[in-house]
């Protein structure tokens, strides 16, 4: 019961916060000069009786409190509008949210396994020069800007021909099997997961390994250690699964973070994610699709760290009782 | 001590390797001799021909008879179709998607440009250029077997594009003093058009796809708001009833869009069997030039568009490799530089432009300096690697109303300062340029950041205009703020710029050149202030286009319209510089290939098939 | 503090090589007007994407000589479309160090004409080949190294006073204060950076000039990154307000601003060195994605994110490598900010939670 009204006070907590990123972000890219009917008028096969329809339907000729007026009551109401092409922004984002889920997914699965890991082993060896060389090894990635990465990587499939020019899947995916399929999507994300997850592996592992120095020096362990348990028990058994705790509140900021960091990486793969829509969206100025995507944005984030702290309650008993 | 002496080692071995890197013989290279080519001969595309079998009246093609079967792959770029409703497409792609999917009662001839029936069997003009006698094929069918009968020609024009459903544009461009022309049933497969003044671009509008009344008419029953999202990219490919050659199969979006035959196409090859040949084609979406020749180079797509220095690597790779290239010649975009002529206040009763750089800018002197200052030669040559041709019209190069008159020139720095002197400016002694009441020539450069291109072209026209002594602020800026400035807020000084247009009909670029056209921008008027202070060349440009439009004949319309490239040449409120050379590469397993510097490659898609 | 700091970085041998290489890079951009042999401007529009200019000390005899260099020839070769480059042997143009060469103003105040090295009035020596515009890459890249290695830094400015205060005051006051300042605080953050990035990137006016643009751009580097670390910064704060000596500082009736700019603030500063040099790093990935899309720094200035914008280009890539370089020198330096970060937080701070 106690955990129950503490979910529904942090839910309540977060609506004065969704409040305030929408306002910010409504009002910051409407003072910016770019005309999201620009292309449009620059049509010399459009008429300017087109280009009026247009603008009357957008809104665009309404001041920024009346718009942002209309946005939000209709945002409460669940309808998200049209894209600056009359596209439904619900639809646009169906289309795209499930692709970006999987390469997320993916690449969270991945610098979990691997950052880990690769955390312990540099806390374990900490000052070693092992631990040196993970921590350098890791900044490596961290260190190319990720759209230079990607064009190399582009460059490097086709000269191999190992793998797909970008995309998600191939031209006759609706023919294939199920498991051709399955076949044909995880090679399509090969490349795009190796960029991400070389950007994302860094911090993992920093993170990781801070906390396990951490628990490394706690009192507990040093009481384990002086009870003369076996380094690995000492180790594996009581210090890790301490360390990994505090982990868990990353990942929300994680997947709100994948999602800005993926988008020019989906860019140059021309990948069908939400990272990609939303940078053509915010290029464009085109506000419902923009304003939507942050939401979803902000959303996901809040969501992210709501999951985080429910774990934590049910993991660690102590919160509770600070709370 | 062993220690140290590996460290000795170590750093005679690498200074002997840094000395060593920094001898260098001079050795002269033998050249390698050039490769010779033997310019493909370019076949004459014969024209598909009428023919009429157990009743209907079939499209024939007149291209070798191929073989059934595959599938080409080719690309669009940027974020896919934003519709397949032909009378909804706002945009290119989405155009050119709708267009394969409905055929229009006309096409163009890919050679001579002259109009030529496709879906109509054929169409008579009355002498006095007023009424439009079309006859259509009996027995073609719709792909769900419904005919294809004049009700569906009345309705698309008279209650979907009169009636001002979707994108109105076709219809306000016809209204002439805003009347528009009528359409009439004269029998099922007979249909009668008349505008209310003889009007000569109205035949290309009779490309205009036609819908089928049977899917369309529920549509438009439901109202304008209910049209806009009618037959949207989420639509099921099912409910698609089409007359193309090909039909949406399915749409996977910012991935490929994939169209299958249509079984009931109308056009058969010499053998009488149905086209087209393809079972599908499809486009992948993809978002800019990089990636399209990166999908080139991996097999992925079949067909590309090259430019600049992708044409000397494909052209050295052509001999040994599985496509042909075909030169195309010019494409009919231009790319200009643009001065702002405008001498207006805008409603807070500040000048648009300071009405000190006004002065220079209407100074024909002025333009005709910043002409001739630009480098065009070697723009062609670094900026399109060779690959382009200098431009000083406002018609694209292979347009049919080409103003051949006007000559070409090369950048004269000196007969530049002499224009400038005769205004009265003045260089001091370090080469600033000055106005003949002492004010430096300074002024700002717009064009829209990103594309690598323009920017290199921003670059040296700023070099160029520097050489004049002019102070120039080069300013690229994000694309939608530069059309911003250009249609709305008109506080520019000067502008990089590219349109592009139509080689066929010049009354496409009015909205440019007519002096209250909404793309006027060297001398924009907002709608309020109609044709206020309006230039005697532009008045004079205004008549030319009026007539154009009026006129019938071709040769009359040359006339006029040799005359408004004339002024533009003379005038100079746009500078064009240079329109780059298509060039096209396609597999060469595919067959009856018939290159066209206006229609492009696969204009005749239906008729292209694979060898074995 | 800082000298103990730095022995112990020099210990580090990761470290050291990184200081080095971070040393020699400062050090080149700082004399670039004099080690560039052209100016950033300087363009030779006949000469537009030339590969780097061949320099031989032994010349067509066999002899040892005087390093010399040719001109580059283009033609264009209109049966394959292509365009050549072809060495121009009928002249030699010998390379002299420390010579007179195009004039430019050292660091923009004192007037020299002196470069470390170049050649005769009518020779050309491209190091580094040239780029669309026929202009010097080894030149730009020493420009443009000036404007992304200083960008992160001169964003650290703005947005450490920032974060400090604003976390500190948040800190330090607590109750309703706090809990305003924080939800404005994490609003910032809810939005995914980089498209708050661009967003701000494309409101800038368009009549800026370059420096003003620069600026700009910093600021907003800076508006973005602050409310992390005022985040950070606050949590500290309020586990340092309630140590003995604040609260003896409140006793004696020190003003609020005071406490916490000479009391609290100062305890920060271990964490604010590390927070720092692990951020720079971000600041130039930043500025090159920026540039990436347009929206950084624009044409004609250089900057190693809007240089490496030419090397999309899939055939710049596999015939004009040189043209790659802005993308090495982002990794070599982002990847030596990374290490020393990595070893300055080993040092003061082992378990630091920064990223």
């Amino acid at each position: 019961m106690e955990t129950l009204k503490y979910i529904i006070k942090r839910i309540i907590q977060t609506i004065p916060l969704l409040i305030m990123v929408s306002v910010i972000s409504f009002f910051v890219i409407r003072i910016s000069p770019v005309d999201p009917l620009a292309e449009l008028k620059l049509n010399p096969s459009v008429s300017p009786e087109t280009v009026e329809k247009e603008r009357q339907r957008l809104g665009l000729d309404k001041p920024i409190i009346v718009q942002y007026g209309k946005w939000a009551i209709s945002f409460v109401q669940g309808d998200l509008g049209v894209t600056s092409t009359g596209e439904k922004v619900s639809q646009k984002l169906k289309e795209r949210i499930p692709n970006t889920l999987l390469l997320t997914t993916l690449v969270i699965l991945l610098t979990w396994l691997v950052g880990v890991p690769l955390g312990i082993i540099a806390a374990v060896n900490w000052k070693s020069s092992f631990d040196r060389f993970l921590t350098v090894l890791t900044s490596i990635g961290m260190a190319i800007p990720s759209f230079f990465f990607a064009v190399l990587l582009l460059l490097f499939a086709v000269k191999t021909g190992w793998f797909p020019i970008g995309g998600l899947t191939s031209p006759n995916f609706a023919e294939m099997t199920f498991w051709g399929k399955v076949f044909d999507v995880a090679y399509h994300l090969v490349l795009p997961v190796i960029v991400l997850f070389t950007i994302s592996l860094a911090g993992l592992q920093r993170q990781m390994r801070a906390n396990m120095l951490d628990v490394l020096d706690s009192d507990y362990v040093k009481f384990a250690r002086a009870k003369g348990l076996s380094e690995f028990t000492v180790v594996y058994k009581h210090a890790l699964r301490n360390a990994v705790n505090p982990m868990i509140t990353l990942l929300g900021f994680e997947f709100a973070g994948l999602l800005s960091g993926a988008a020019l990486t989906e860019y140059v793969f021309q990948y069908p994610g939400l990272g990609r829509l939303i940078l053509e969206a915010v290029l464009k100025s085109d506000i419902n699709l923009v304003m939507a995507s942050l939401m979803m944005g902000a959303f996901m984030l809040v969501l992210g760290n709501l999951i985080a702290d429910i774990l934590l309650i049910i993991t660690d008993p102590r919160i509770r009782v600070k709370s | 001590m062993i220690r140290r002496g590996f460290r000795v080692l170590f750093v005679v071995i690498f200074v002997a390797l840094v000395l060593k890197g920094c001898l260098v013989k001079d050795v002269p290279q033998i050249q390698s001799s050039t490769q010779i080519y033997q310019e493909r001969q370019a076949k004459i595309y014969p024209i598909p021909e009428n023919i009429t079998l157990n009743g209907i009246d079939y499209l024939q093609s007149q291209a070798p008879v191929g073989i059934f079967g595959g599938e080409l792959i080719t690309s669009t770029i940027g974020e896919g179709p934003k519709t397949f409703n032909p009378f909804n497409s706002k945009d290119n792609t989405s155009s050119t998607m709708a267009g394969i999917m409905y055929d229009g009662l006309l096409t163009t001839d890919p050679i001579s440009g002259k109009p030529i029936p496709k879906l109509a069997k054929s169409y008579e003009i009355s002498p006095n250029g007023v009424d439009y006698i079309i006859k259509l094929r009996k027995g073609i069918k719709w792909s769900d077997g419904k005919l294809i009968t004049a009700d569906d020609v009345v309705f698309t024009w008279q209650d979907i594009i009169f009636a001002g459903f979707g994108d109105t544009s076709i219809r306000d461009s016809l209204a002439i003093d805003g009347q528009l022309p009528s359409v009439e049933k004269l029998d099922n497969y007979t249909v009668k058009f008349t505008t209310p003044k003889p009007y000569a671009p109205f035949i290309r509008m009779l490309s205009t796809p036609i819908a089928p009344k049977h899917v369309f008419y529920p549509a438009i029953k439901k109202g304008s708001s209910y049209f806009d999202s009618f037959l949207s990219t989420n639509t099921n490919p099912e409910d698609f009833v089409v007359s193309g050659a090909f039909k949406l199969k399915e749409y996977v979006p910012a991935q490929r869009v994939v169209f299958e035959k249509n079984p009931n196409y109308y056009e058969i090859n010499k053998n009488g069997d149905k086209l087209p040949y393809l079972d599908r084609l499809i486009y992948l979406i993809v978002g800019d030039l990089n990636n399209e020749v990166l999908k080139f180079e991996a097999k992925e797509i079949d067909i590309i568009s090259l430019q600049g220095s992708k044409v000397a690597r494909y052209k050295s790779l052509e001999p040994h490799s599985d496509f042909d290239l075909y030169n195309l010649g010019p494409t009919t975009g231009t790319m200009y530089l643009s001065l702002n002529l405008n001498d207006r206040k805008n409603d807070k009763g500040s000048y648009y432009v300071n009405p000190v750089k006004q002065k220079w800018f209407q100074d024909l002197n002025f333009r005709k300096a910043v002409d001739l200052a630009v480098d065009r030669k070697n723009m062609v040559f670094n900026i399109a690697n060779g690959i382009a041709a200098p431009l000083f019209t406002p018609e694209s190069l292979n347009s049919i109303y080409l103003n051949k008159e006007l000559k070409p020139y090369d950048k004269n720095i000196e007969k530049a300062r002499e224009y400038l002197t005769q205004s009265g400016f003045y260089n001091d002694k370090s080469g600033k340029l000055f106005d003949k009441k002492g004010n430096r020539v300074e002024f700002d450069l717009y064009t829209n950041a990103g594309n690598t291109e323009r920017e290199a072209i921003g670059v040296m026209v700023k070099q160029d205009l520097e050489e004049l002594g002019m102070k120039v602020n080069f300013k690229p800026i994000e694309f939608n703020s530069l059309v911003n400035k250009l249609v709305s807020t008109f506080d520019w000084d000067m502008v990089i710029m590219g349109l592009t247009g139509s080689p066929l009909e010049p009354n496409g670029g009015k909205n440019v050149w007519l002096s209250d056209g909404r793309l006027h921008m060297f001398n924009m008027r907002t709608p309020q202030e109609g044709k206020i202070n309006i230039l005697p060349w532009e008045k004079e440009l205004d008549e030319m286009f009026t007539k154009g439009a009026l006129a019938t004949k071709f040769e009359d319309r040359k006339k006029y319209y040799d005359r408004y490239q004339e002024i533009i040449y003379n005038q100079k409120p746009m500078i064009y510089i240079y329109s780059p050379v298509i060039i096209m590469a396609i597999r060469d397993k595919f067959k009856n290939i018939y290159p066209s510097s206006l229609s492009g490659l696969t204009y005749n898609i239906e008729e292209i098939y694979i060898r074995e | 503090m800082i000298k103990e700091v730095m022995q112990q970085l020099w210990k580090d041998k990761f470290a050291r090589v990184a200081l080095i290489i971070l040393g020699v890079i400062y050090l080149a951009l700082f004399l670039a007007d004099f080690i560039a042999p052209y100016t950033k401007d300087f363009s030779d529009r006949t000469m537009a994407y030339v590969p780097p200019s061949k320099i031989f000390t032994i010349d067509t005899n066999g002899k040892l000589s005087q390093p010399y260099t040719y001109n580059y020839i283009r033609e264009f070769d209109p049966i394959n479309l292509e365009i050549r480059y072809k060495l121009d042997r009928s002249k030699k143009h010998y390379i002299k160090f420390f010579a007179k060469g195009q004039p430019y103003k050292f660091l923009g105040l004192i007037p020299m004409k002196y470069h470390l090295f170049t050649t005769d009035k009518d020779g050309r020596i491209f190091l580094l080949g040239t780029d669309i515009n026929g202009r010097d890459v080894f030149s730009r890249l020493l420009f443009g190294g000036r404007i992304s290695m200083t960008i992160g830094f001169l964003a650290l400015l703005v947005l450490f006073p920032i974060g400090l205060l604003y976390g500190g005051i948040s800190g330090y006051f607590g109750g309703k204060v706090d809990s305003i300042m924080m939800r404005f605080a994490e609003a910032i953050m809810s939005i995914p950076s980089f498209y708050l990035l661009i967003i701000l990137a494309s409101i800038l006016p368009s009549g800026m000039t370059s420096t003003q643009r620069f600026m700009l751009i910093v600021i907003i580097l800076a508006l973005i990154g602050w409310a992390g670390f005022a985040r950070v910064v606050r949590g500290m704060v309020l586990s340092i307000k309630n140590q003995e000596y604040v609260q003896a500082a409140q006793s004696i009736g020190a003003s609020k601003l005071r406490i916490i700019t000479k009391h609290i603030l100062p305890q920060t500063t271990s964490f604010v060195i590390v927070a720092m040099t692990l951020s720079v790093p971000s600041y130039i990935l930043s500025e090159s994605g920026l540039s990436f899309l347009g929206l950084g720094i624009q044409q004609p200035d250089a900057s190693w994110g809007n240089m490496l914008k030419e090397a999309q280009e899939f055939t710049n890539i596999l015939y004009r490598p040189w043209l790659l370089t802005p993308g090495f020198l982002i990794f070599v330096s982002v990847l030596a900010f990374n290490v020393i970060g990595d070893t300055i937080r080993d040092i003061l701070d082992p378990k630091s939670k920064i990223r």
